[in-house]
């Protein structure tokens, strides 16, 4: 085993200081206390904007309880199942930076390296986890590939990567599947809303694997001391395992934080900043009875998570005509949410009654059901 | 509306992190010695005075040290790290935007990296050369800024730091309309008076300013507006009022919170003692859960009482519906106003959750409200406002006392509902809610 260092971050604006403003060529390795997906991600964020990260790097290694994560320019409503994360109670979170859509829990270890333009390498930071991993277990085949995810026996893809090039600086991060729960994995990461046209970037999925089923006495505790002790044996002139915990909740350590983490989750940044895309499904109705039944068509347009228009063709038999056009008009103009598109057709439903309402609501259910 | 604040949250996000970056233009807290309310002070720069401003001597003009003259500045795709060779655009700013200089203008992915372009001058976005999503490669061709003309719309955040800065009486405004005009072409400024060049998108949103901002109303607003008036000429609307006195079932409450806590595992509020009391009213009079049926002129009368609360989300006002109250006591209520919470909370709030009910009741007093008029939610007949409980004296026994006292007030139809009905039923309500116990002996 070896040895190690970890000291705890004390509060304070002059230790915040210390962090931002530290010279030398010590790379600094930080692990993050917090387990919150969008505590994390203002972490990373506050760290790209405030540390001088001119003349050296920083690590971060963090996890988070399950969460899903989709990159900034994808389609949520493509990329997850929102009905059951909600039942499970996994929220979702945009990243900053690009790439495709992955399922975070515990047994999921996050790297990322900070870095400035001109040092940004990814080869050279994949290359930390695969030379630590082979240290650990050399029996174990890991290999690192032309489209930066990590390779486990030559098929597995036990860690993907994703990276942003800012202004001043940027940042490679890629997840570690340590002993992550695969069913979950495959439970979340399937779309609920059908018939979805958009240029988004795609998830392009691969079958995933854990270390612990290849290397089932590999620690947790193990495999971050190997990556914080191979990352400074790359990085720094200095050869050491010491690494600082952090407190990403911490205001006056981080100052604006908090702020950034509320952006994160709010509506706006997670939903709103979709990519334009369309929708085009068909609608299977029954009446209260099931006696009757009937298929409509629904072309939805959303813009910046809003719907900027809407189309729905039922049968004149099954609703009039001034009601279907009721529900599409009502639906403009709103997000493409399921509590805004709820809270519209009851305006509608309120003023039906038997069975032009029943047909009304069951109408409703199926356009909230493709809404997620 | 949507676009709007978007753009401001947009902006507002940016200049959190700009806030904390070293070369930071925009200066949140160097908005102090301004004569003319909207205009930026850029901390690096020197304040440069122009002869032409001899004409209005008390405004002066601040330029930066970038940029000295108007011009279009075509933007170029900057070259991409690790030879990769080309990527998909992602447009943060739209034509009309007005940017600061190193604001992000749009996004490139290519291979999982988002690589940030920021704009090279503070100015206006004259035109996006490549679609949303369109492919380009380096060097090529991404947008046109035009320099210098940058509306007051571009600073949301800043405007809201500038109350400090007060309003500029309005005379030295119009009266800098004319000289100041020709200055534009030369000086970096910002000001209450915008220059003939700006995009024509800006809506210019100036603190001295008479501009106007128009907005289409959305379907569903419409819709609800129509509703609303429709309840207005059709109901004989009058509201009735009463006052309730609130020491019993406070007390109540602080009594029996904690055990009620620990064996409902919800918290004992106020709504749930009037909307039992609103069902006990309801079913010994049933007109006022009744409605007028005006398609077929008859009056339907309901078996169940489905009490339909107003709750003000941060998503918006939803009317969530509590189904046949009649049966419940105060923990069902309580715990049913807990569940449907939630589930706004967490957006599973279904259609069948807020259609219907017979009877709203809505609480202006979590705003401070005083004394109001609800108005009918359609199709109902009746609708119970609380407000909020303040200490008043009032005359308990001949002496003076002071009590937390909440005013009531029952808006009704009155083609249904007559005036002693409506008197009567908010009595029922305010005698079960200063004495529960009513509920027990069924009085």
């Amino acid at each position: 085993m070896m040895s190690h260092v970890r000291s705890t971050l004390s509060l304070g604006r002059n230790r915040s200081a210390s962090i931002a403003t530290c010279s030398g060529e010590t790379a600094l390795v930080l692990l993050s206390q917090s387990n919150d997906v969008f505590q994390n991600l203002a972490l990373e964020d506050w760290i790209e904007a405030n540390v001088d990260l001119r003349r050296r790097g920083v690590l971060l290694l963090w996890r988070n309880r399950p969460a899903v994560v989709i990159g900034r320019h994808q389609n949520p409503w493509a990329e997850c199942h929102l009905p059951a994360m909600r039942a499970a109670g996994v929220p979702l979170a945009r990243r900053r930076s690009g790439g495709g859509t992955v399922f975070h829990d515990l047994g999921n270890l996050n790297l990322t390296f900070f870095s400035s333009k001109t040092a940004y390498d990814r080869r050279r930071n994949l290359k930390v986890v695969t030379e630590a991993l082979r240290r650990l277990r050399p029996a174990l085949d890991v290999r690192a590939t032309d489209r930066f995810d990590i390779l486990l026996n030559g098929h597995f893809k036990i860690s993907g990567s994703a990276a942003r090039l800012s202004r001043k600086s940027s940042y490679h991060h890629c997840t570690l599947l340590h002993s992550a729960d695969r069913s979950a994995l495959a439970e979340m990461l399937r779309p609920s809303c059908p018939g979805i046209h958009s240029n988004a970037t795609p998830s392009v999925p691969s079958p995933v694997t854990n270390l612990l089923d290849h290397a089932p006495t590999l620690q947790w505790e193990e495999l971050l001391d190997a990556l914080v002790h191979q990352y400074n044996a790359e990085f720094s002139s200095s050869s050491s395992s010491s690494s600082i915990t952090v407190d990403p909740g911490d205001e006056a350590a981080f100052p604006g934080v908090g702020a950034s983490a509320a952006e994160l989750c709010g509506w706006d940044w997670t939903f709103g900043r979709t990519p334009k895309f369309r929708v085009e499904t068909v609608l299977q109705l029954t009446d209260e009875r099931a006696a009757a039944r009937c298929s409509a068509r629904l072309q939805v347009e959303v813009k910046g998570g809003v719907v900027e228009s809407c189309r729905l063709d039922v049968p004149d038999d099954w609703l009039p005509p001034r009601l279907s056009s009721e529900v599409s008009g009502v639906l403009v103009g709103g997000r493409f949410c399921r509590h805004r598109a709820a809270a519209a057709i009851t305006e509608l439903t309120r003023s039906e009654s038997g069975e032009l309402r029943s047909r009304l609501k069951d109408l409703g259910d199926a356009v909230l059901t493709v809404i997620g | 509306m949507l676009s709007r604040s978007r753009c401001a949250y947009r902006t507002l996000g940016r200049s959190l992190s700009a806030a904390s970056q070293a070369n930071n233009v925009l200066c949140r807290q160097s908005v102090s010695g301004l004569t003319v309310g909207s205009q930026l002070v850029y901390r690096n720069s020197p304040p440069c005075e122009f002869g032409s401003s001899a004409n209005v001597p008390h405004i002066r003009y601040f330029k930066t040290s970038t940029v000295h003259r108007e011009d279009v500045v075509t933007v170029k795709t900057p070259a991409f790290a690790e030879s990769v060779s080309e990527g998909d655009v992602r447009w943060d700013k739209a034509v009309g935007d007005s940017v600061t200089e190193d604001e992000v203008v749009c996004e490139i992915e290519t291979d999982k990296t988002s690589v940030q372009v920021p704009a090279p001058a503070a100015g206006v976005i004259e035109e996006l050369l490549v679609p949303d999503g369109g492919k380009v490669e380096a060097g090529m061709p991404l947008f046109k800024l035009r320099r210098g003309a940058v509306s007051a719309k571009a600073a949301p955040s800043p405007a809201a730091e500038a109350p400090a800065a007060a309003p500029p009486p309005p005379p030295p405004a119009p009266a800098a309309g004319p000289p100041v005009a020709p200055q534009a072409a030369q000086v970096q400024r910002v000001s209450a008076i915008q220059p003939a060049a700006a995009a024509p998108a800006a809506a210019p949103l100036t603190s001295a300013g008479r501009g106007e901002h128009r907005v289409k109303m959305n379907r569903m607003r419409l819709r609800i507006a129509q509703r609303l008036k429709e309840a207005q000429t059709t109901c004989a609307m009058l509201t009735t009022f009463n006052e309730v006195d609130m020491s019993n079932i406070q007390e109540m409450r602080t009594t029996h919170k904690d055990a009620f806590l620990k064996k409902h595992s919800t918290k004992l509020g106020f709504m749930s003692a009037f909307v039992r009391a609103a069902a006990h009213a309801l079913t010994e009079q049933p007109a006022v859960n009744a409605v007028i049926d005006d398609s077929t002129k008859e009056i339907v009368y309901r078996d169940y009482v489905d009490i339909s609360v107003a709750v003000a989300t941060p998503k918006g006002l939803v009317v969530p519906v509590i189904r046949n109250v009649e049966t419940m006591n105060f923990a069902d209520i309580e715990k049913t106003i807990n569940a449907l919470g939630e589930k706004a909370r967490n957006n599973e709030l279904a259609v069948e959750d807020m259609d219907g009910g017979t009877f709203t009741i809505s609480n202006g007093g979590v705003f401070g409200s005083m004394f109001g008029t609800p108005i009918i939610n359609p199709p109902q007949s009746a609708i119970l406002g609380m407000h909020g409980i303040f200490d008043r004296p009032v005359a308990i026994g001949g002496k003076v006392e002071i009590r937390p006292m909440m005013y009531v007030a029952l808006t009704y139809d009155h083609r249904l509902v007559d005036g002693r009905e409506a008197v009567t039923f908010l009595r029922k309500i305010k005698a079960v809610v200063e004495d529960p116990r009513m509920l027990l002996l069924d009085m």
